[in-house]
Parts: C-alpha cells; sequence; structure tokens
C-alpha cells in the first residue's frame, strides 16, 4: 500500500489547516454561503436534507486496517456511529456538524487519509479495480497509475474550477470491474509489443444524459499519461459548455464536437506542450511502484481439505465460498468479498463495529488490507484458503456473511430521498423490499448472476443506465413513480439498459422485479445462460409483455 | 390561472449545526410543529425576508418554503420530501448492524 | 476595483480605455480595440474574455505589456488555462485575473502565470487584504510540474538525494 512520505504528510496537513481557516471564515462573515460552498465540496462536505455530509476519498479503494479503525472512531464521536460506502470508492458519513468538520479532517490525516476533492467542479478521487494485484491477468496493479493521478489532480491550479465534477477510473485488466466506460476518462494500462502504457478512453458517464466512453486514443506511452491527460482536461475546460449545468460533462462536449474534432484538438494541444517539463519523472513511478509491490504470499495448495470439510459440515459456509471468493493470481489464495447488503440493511452501510471487526480480520487474514468496490461492498484482497472458514465465522458474528456477491440481493443504491437534497424518490427502502422477497439463498443461486441498481434520482448515483435491471425513481406530482430497465451492463461490454415502459408506484416495485425474474427463469435455455444474456438473445418483448399485457 | 396559495412555512439548515430548522416566532427550531405559518402570499414574503436576513447573518444557509397542511392548526409538510426532512432521519431503521 | 498581488494592494498603473486613445502612456484596451490601438505609440494592455482562444494573442506579445483576462465569475475557471496557456506561449508581459475571484484562488491563480488580481469593490469589501496575504502560506507546495513559480513535490523529493 502506498504511504505518505514527508511531502504528502505536509500537503495533506496544509489542506487541513486551509480548510479549518475557510471555516473561520465563512462563520466570520467574509466568506458568503455562495463562495463558501465550491470550496466546502472540495473537502467533501455538502448539505444534505437532513444535515451536513463529508465524503471522504478512499483512493482507488485501498484501505489498511488502521485507516478503517480511524474511520470507525469518526463514525462514533463526531457521527451517528456508521458510515455508508459509495459507488466511487469514498465513505460518507451523514450527520457530521460544520464546526467539527475540521477536527475530522485532521483524524483524517493522521492516518493518511483526506476529503480532498471528493466533491466540486473538480478532478474526483480516482477510483480503479477492488481486484488489483489479485486478478491473474492484469498487466500490471493499477494503483500505481491511479496514486501517480491522486497526486497530480489534487488541487491542480489550473483545473480545480472545472464546468462540472471530472471522474477519472483506472484499470489495469481486460475484464473491468471499475465501470471504466461510465467515466469522463477511463484509463486503461495495456501493453503494446512489449512497453507498458495507456489506452484513454473519454466522455462516458450516467445522468440524464448517459453515454458510453469512447476511445481518445489507444496508447499513450507510460511517461506521456499526465501531459496527456493535461492536454485532454485543458481543452475541455476551454471550450465545454458553462451555460447549463446538465450539459457541461465533458461526455457533451465530446459528443457536440464528434470524437475525432475533439482528438484533434487534444493531439494539438498535447504537441505544443512541453511535455517534458510535465510528466512525472520515471523514478517517481518508480517509487510509487515500489509501494505496490505484491505481497510475498508463499503460494500454497489450492485444494485445503478442512476447508472442503468445513463446506460439507456447514452448507451456508459453501453457499459462501461459491459466491463471495475470487481466484487469487498465487495459488492457494483467493480475495473474499464481504457482501454489505445483509437482507433487510441499507446497501453499503457499515457500523463502527463492522468497519472494527473488518478492520481486525484484513489485519489478521488479508495482510492488513482491504478494498472498497464500486458495487459498495469491502474486497479482503489476500487471503489464503486454509483461513477462508475463520474469516467468514468472523463476518457472521457481525451480520456481514451474506452470500450475495453478484445476486439479485447484491442490490447498488444511492441514498435517495431518505438522505440526499437532490433525489426525488426513495431508493434504500425500495432496495430492502426487493432483498427482502429475495432473502431465499437458494432462489438467489438459481437466479444466478443479476445486477440491480437504483437511483433515486435522474443524475444516477445508483447507475440505474448499467444495470441488469435499472431502477430509477422520479417524482409524479408528489408521488414517487419508478422507471425500469433492462439490459444494462457497467463492465468491458458496457451498455445502457432500456426502458421497460411506463413506471410503476413505490408499492409495485418488488412485484414487478418478480415478474421480470420470472420471465427471465422462463426463458433462459439452460441455467447458466445469465439474466443478460437471455436479454441480449431475446430483446425486450416478452419482458414488456409480462409487465404490461395484463393490465 | 395563477395558482392557488398554498400555507407555507420557511425551513433552512443552521449553519453551524447543519440540521434542518423551522422559523418560528422564538427564532429556528428542529420542530416544523412550532413554525410560523404562512397564511397569504403578503406573509409569506414577509418570512421570505426574514429568512433572507438571517442567511445574512450567517445564522442559517439556503432557505426556501415548504407548503403545510394545518392539522388541527399544526403545520404538517405536504410533500414526502419535506415530511422526511421534517422528522430528521431516514424512514427506515438506519446506522444499526442488520 | 481593488488592485493586488503577491505583495498586497498596488496602484492600478493601466487606465481602462473605452472609446478615445489618450496620446501618449499607457492604455487598457478591449480587444475589439486592439488593432486600432496598435498604430498609436502607447504602452499596450489588452482586456480579454475568457471565451477567447489564447492563441489568438500570441502574435501580439511583442506589443503587449499586459494581458487582463475576464473572469465573469469565480467558478467559471477558464481563465485557469488562459494564463497557464499564454505563458506557455512565451507571453512575458504583466497578467492580470479581472474579476470577482476569491482568495482562496489566489495561489492557483499565481500558479496559472498571473501577476494581479483586479477585484470588484463588493468583493474587495468583504475580503480584507490580509486573507489573500494569509493564503500565500497556506499550501507551499504542489504536486504538479512545469507550474510557474514552484517546485514540485515530484521534483522535492529526489532533489538532494
Amino acid at each position: 500500500m502506498y504511504r505518505y512520505d514527508e511531502f504528502d504528510h505536509k500537503f495533506v496537513a496544509e489542506r487541513a489547516a486551509e480548510f479549518r481557516d475557510q471555516v473561520r471564515r465563512r462563520l466570520a462573515g467574509h466568506l458568503t454561503e455562495a463562495e463558501f460552498k465550491p470550496l466546502r465540496l472540495m473537502n467533501g462536505l455538502y448539505l444534505q436534507l437532513h444535515a451536513y455530509m463529508l465524503r471522504v476519498a478512499i483512493p482507488y479503494g485501498t484501505l489498511g486496517s488502521r485507516q478503517m479503525r480511524q474511520l470507525a472512531m469518526i463514525a462514533e464521536k463526531w457521527d451517528r456511529g456508521y458510515g455508508h460506502f459509495t459507488t466511487r470508492q469514498n465513505i460518507q458519513f451523514n450527520w457530521p456538524k460544520l464546526k467539527d468538520v475540521p477536527d475530522i479532517i485532521d483524524a483524517l490525516a493522521e492516518v493518511e487519509m483526506h476529503a480532498i476533492q471528493t466533491s466540486g467542479n473538480c478532478i474526483r478521487n480516482t477510483t480503479s479495480d477492488p481486484f488489483s494485484a489479485v486478478a491473474p491477468e492484469e498487466v500490471e496493479d493499477p494503483r500505481i497509475t491511479a496514486e501517480l493521478i491522486r497526486q497530480w489532480s489534487s488541487l491542480h491550479p489550473e483545473f480545480t474550477f472545472l464546468g462540472r465534477k471530472f471522474k477519472i477510473a483506472v484499470t489495469g485488466s481486460e475484464e473491468d470491474r471499475t465501470a471504466l466506460k461510465l467515466h469522463d476518462i477511463g484509463v486503461q494500462v495495456v501493453k503494446r509489443d512489449g512497453e507498458v502504457g495507456y489506452r484513454v478512453m473519454v466522455g462516458g458517464g450516467m445522468g440524464r444524459t448517459p453515454m458510453i466512453a469512447k476511445e481518445l486514443r489507444d496508447f499513450v506511452p507510460r511517461q506521456e499519461l499526465l501531459p496527456y491527460l493535461e492536454a485532454a482536461l485543458r481543452v475541455y475546460n476551454l471550450h465545454g459548455r458553462r451555460d447549463n449545468k446538465y450539459k457541461a460533462r465533458i461526455k457533451i462536449l465530446v459528443h457536440e464536437l464528434g470524437i475525432d474534432a475533439y482528438r484533434e484538438q487534444v493531439e494539438a494541444e498535447f504537441a505544443s506542450m512541453d511535455r517534458e517539463a510535465i510528466a512525472a519523472p520515471a523514478e517517481e513511478v518508480e517509487r510509487i511502484r515500489a509501494y505496490f509491490q505484491p505481497p510475498k504470499l508463499s503460494e500454497r495448495a489450492s485444494e485445503s481439505p478442512l476447508i472442503e470439510r468445513m463446506k460439507s459440515a456447514d452448507p451456508s459456509f459453501a453457499k459462501w465460498i461459491e459466491r463471495n471468493t475470487f481466484p487469487h493470481k498465487i495459488p492457494g489464495y483467493v480475495a473474499a468479498t464481504v457482501s454489505l447488503k445483509p437482507i433487510g440493511g441499507a446497501p453499503g452501510d457499515a457500523t463502527a463495529e463492522q468497519m472494527r471487526v473488518i478492520a481486525d480480520l484484513a489485519e489478521i487474514y488479508s495482510r492488513d488490507e482491504m478494498r472498497v468496490t464500486h458495487e459498495q461492498n469491502i474486497v479482503l484482497p489476500h487471503v489464503a484458503i486454509d483461513d477462508l472458514y475463520r474469516l467468514y465465522k468472523g463476518l457472521s458474528g457481525i451480520g456481514l456473511d451474506a452470500p450475495n456477491k453478484g445476486l439479485v440481493t447484491d442490490i447498488i443504491a444511492c441514498p435517495g430521498l431518505d438522505y440526499c437534497a437532490l433525489a426525488t424518490a426513495r431508493s434504500i427502502p425500495v432496495a430492502q423490499r426487493i432483498a427482502e422477497r429475495f432473502a431465499d439463498n437458494d432462489r438467489q443461486a438459481a437466479i444466478g448472476p443479476l445486477q440491480i441498481k437504483i437511483s433515486g434520482c435522474i443524475n444516477a448515483c445508483g447507475h440505474h443506465h448499467v444495470g441488469h435491471i435499472g431502477i430509477l425513481g422520479l417524482d409524479k406530482a408528489g408521488v414517487e413513480s419508478y422507471q425500469i430497465t433492462l439490459g444494462g451492463d457497467a463492465t468491458e461490454t458496457a451498455a445502457l439498459g432500456e426502458r421497460t415502459g411506463p413506471g410503476f408506484s413505490y408499492d409495485e416495485v418488488p412485484e414487478v422485479i418478480e415478474t421480470i425474474i420470472d420471465t427471465y427463469l422462463d426463458l433462459r435455455e439452460h441455467p447458466r445462460e445469465t439474466f443478460l444474456q437471455a436479454y441480449r438473445r431475446t430483446g425486450m418483448a416478452p419482458f414488456k409483455e409480462a409487465l404490461y399485457a395484463a393490465a | 390561472m395563477a395558482k392557488a396559495f398554498e400555507p407555507a412555512v420557511i425551513t433552512a439548515n443552521d449553519l453551524v449545526e447543519g440540521t434542518a430548522v423551522f422559523l418560528t416566532p422564538e427564532g429556528w427550531s428542529a420542530d416544523v410543529s412550532k413554525a410560523m405559518v404562512a397564511l397569504t402570499p403578503e406573509q409569506a414574503e414577509e418570512f421570505d425576508a426574514l429568512g433572507q436576513r438571517h442567511v445574512q447573518e450567517n445564522v442559517v444557509v439556503e432557505p426556501y418554503r415548504v407548503v403545510v397542511l394545518l392539522d388541527s392548526g399544526k403545520p404538517v409538510p405536504k410533500l414526502r420530501r419535506e415530511q422526511i426532512r421534517a422528522a430528521g432521519a431516514p424512514t427506515f431503521a438506519y446506522g444499526k448492524a442488520a | 476595483m481593488r488592485l493586488l498581488d503577491r505583495t498586497g494592494e498596488i496602484d492600478d498603473l493601466w487606465p481602462a480605455v473605452t472609446d478615445e486613445l489618450p496620446l501618449a502612456g499607457r492604455a487598457l484596451v478591449p480587444f475589439a480595440m486592439l488593432d486600432e490601438a496598435l498604430k498609436s505609440g502607447l504602452e499596450l494592455g489588452v482586456d480579454v474574455p475568457n471565451t477567447i482562444d489564447p492563441a489568438k494573442l500570441t502574435r501580439y506579445f511583442g506589443r503587449l505589456a499586459m494581458i487582463s483576462v475576464d473572469f465573469p465569475g469565480f467558478a467559471d475557471g477558464r481563465g485557469f488555462s488562459i494564463g497557464r496557456k499564454l505563458r506557455a506561449e512565451g507571453f512575458l508581459g504583466r497578467l492580470r485575473a479581472s474579476g470577482p475571484v476569491i482568495s482562496d484562488q489566489f495561489t492557483y491563480l499565481l500558479q496559472c502565470g498571473f501577476d494581479e488580481v483586479a477585484l470588484p469593490d463588493d468583493v474587495a469589501a468583504r475580503q480584507p487584504i490580509e486573507d489573500w496575504i494569509a493564503q500565500l502560506g497556506l499550501i507551499t507546495s504542489g504536486y504538479q510540474r512545469g507550474i510557474d513559480g514552484r517546485g514540485s513535490i515530484l521534483d522535492q523529493r529526489w532533489s538532494g538525494r
């Protein structure tokens, strides 16, 4: 894991002091709310429906036990004892007071964390693959690049007052677990003729105008990445629209100019730059790389007689292993997903106690390391197969043993009308009702891989556009109404879901989901044909028929 | 045709605490039932102005009107969003280990 | 209008001219008047909107002692890119950011190549000069390379090793 050196420490400490001073000046009236708002947002502080909300960055989703325990401490000391892990690998505290936030920021800095640029019209937390350093097929640990981008994007003097927010994701694998094509810029580490470089995608995004990113360059040499990003951002900053908040993202610029014209401008800018002056020195990349040396895991037998015995003795454990573990590049190990989707819980929420237990388990069984996923779960990346039962028992003691990774109850949901000032409908209670209806683990397993994603408004924080089943909550004359989309996909085969037709009421949603799933179960050709495969084969018609024909 | 005026109260967030508050005769309170109800457009404008003054004085931020229904004289927000906000908490048990 | 730079409040040496050019001395003219003003012997500055293509100014660099870039609102950050681009293209004169920017942007402005800030009176009244000067000492280093007047952490890490 990356560790701060003296420079990083000083930078974050200065930023914390700056924010403390901004709060002071706000309370003294030197800054109006209009002026303070972008400053607090760039330090992760929102004003939500009930209270302030602080969004803390978990850069590329990687977290150590000491950091997780500090998050638990913050939750207890300054909040209401829990936090919410988000789709962009951040954690949100829902109830801090403005006067306490400078202290919270200081407490974060103590463990090499911050809330810099987790909101605002600037470059946001750079996200990455939760299976970095695990996935067998990855070209290189993408977090080396993500950390480089984290540093470069932090308080970039030119790009801190952009037209709109700017999200970057980095993956090192062809198989995409970062929703890369739904980012303003997606960076894929690739290898060409033995040389490691980057494929750069641009102009993806969700919100009210969802778009799949297009390829900007098939190969950017490693040492030219930062100047290339700088050129791409400069063209956006100068030419992106600012007349309409909803048309200010780079996806609209790319769409209106066309990818070829945008690329031409970026290349011209890039060519005119003093690229060497901007690029990171090679020794700096190597310095960062040293922090991401794979843990020294000694190869072990991939079959564990102990675990096989426990699987027969404890069928729920067998189900959990089946669903919640992922193969590791080192034989004898797996990455284990801790589901933050217990039936009836709020997706992505964890109590301070749960955070501490996860931290303890990570310390004992996963080389002190955790990853936050965009599906709002936690991954323990380096677990010896022999330790899985002990890990599992530790998780079941605090209600985090749901064997539902990637299944119908592993639902992504935004905070919705229960917390969010922008929301138009509830989303967490919808997720809870759906999960309760499909609570039976055998039934979930029989349905197979199925992603439901729920957003409580058009801004699409719950990624509904790319849910296999997407649910969008709207307000129709004071009544919540839910639009359903089918066939969305957030991976390398990214696709936007298609609307089924008119929306449904809050109370109807669980039944509607059941109808869709029953339709799928009826029409699938064999038990291994997934929902998405079946939908791609049949199209919308049978689902539409099932949902609307009876009415 | 102009939309008929509906009774409204003024809400905002407390600058320091962040909590949702309502304008009452004794200042701002988290309790919506104590809020002053504007029964005419003129009254609502008067309350708006009071809210804006408290913004200038750095007491609250982002004040706006909330349409209410009167339940034995006490204001109750009409829309679900405002009901949730006035309740001061989500509609489900939050922050609990499942 | 209040004018300031990293030393504090300063005098405005650039009279803004929008119609009749003076006979001698300095003039800050709008971009639309620039070609006309070039025919004079005046020491010239030009006032440009933040929608200008900075490349359009390059050919005037030899005759321009000052460029004032408009910031219509503090949240409109196009001027930051314009400043950096003008410096990258070789502009060596005085660079001014003109508009209701806030003290929290001061170091960013300086790092993007600006020398001075011209503030409207109402903003200046709310933001004491001390806030601007204090800002300079808050964040003392940054990660980006190729930024005006500041070494990068990326280089500092390796210097003296």
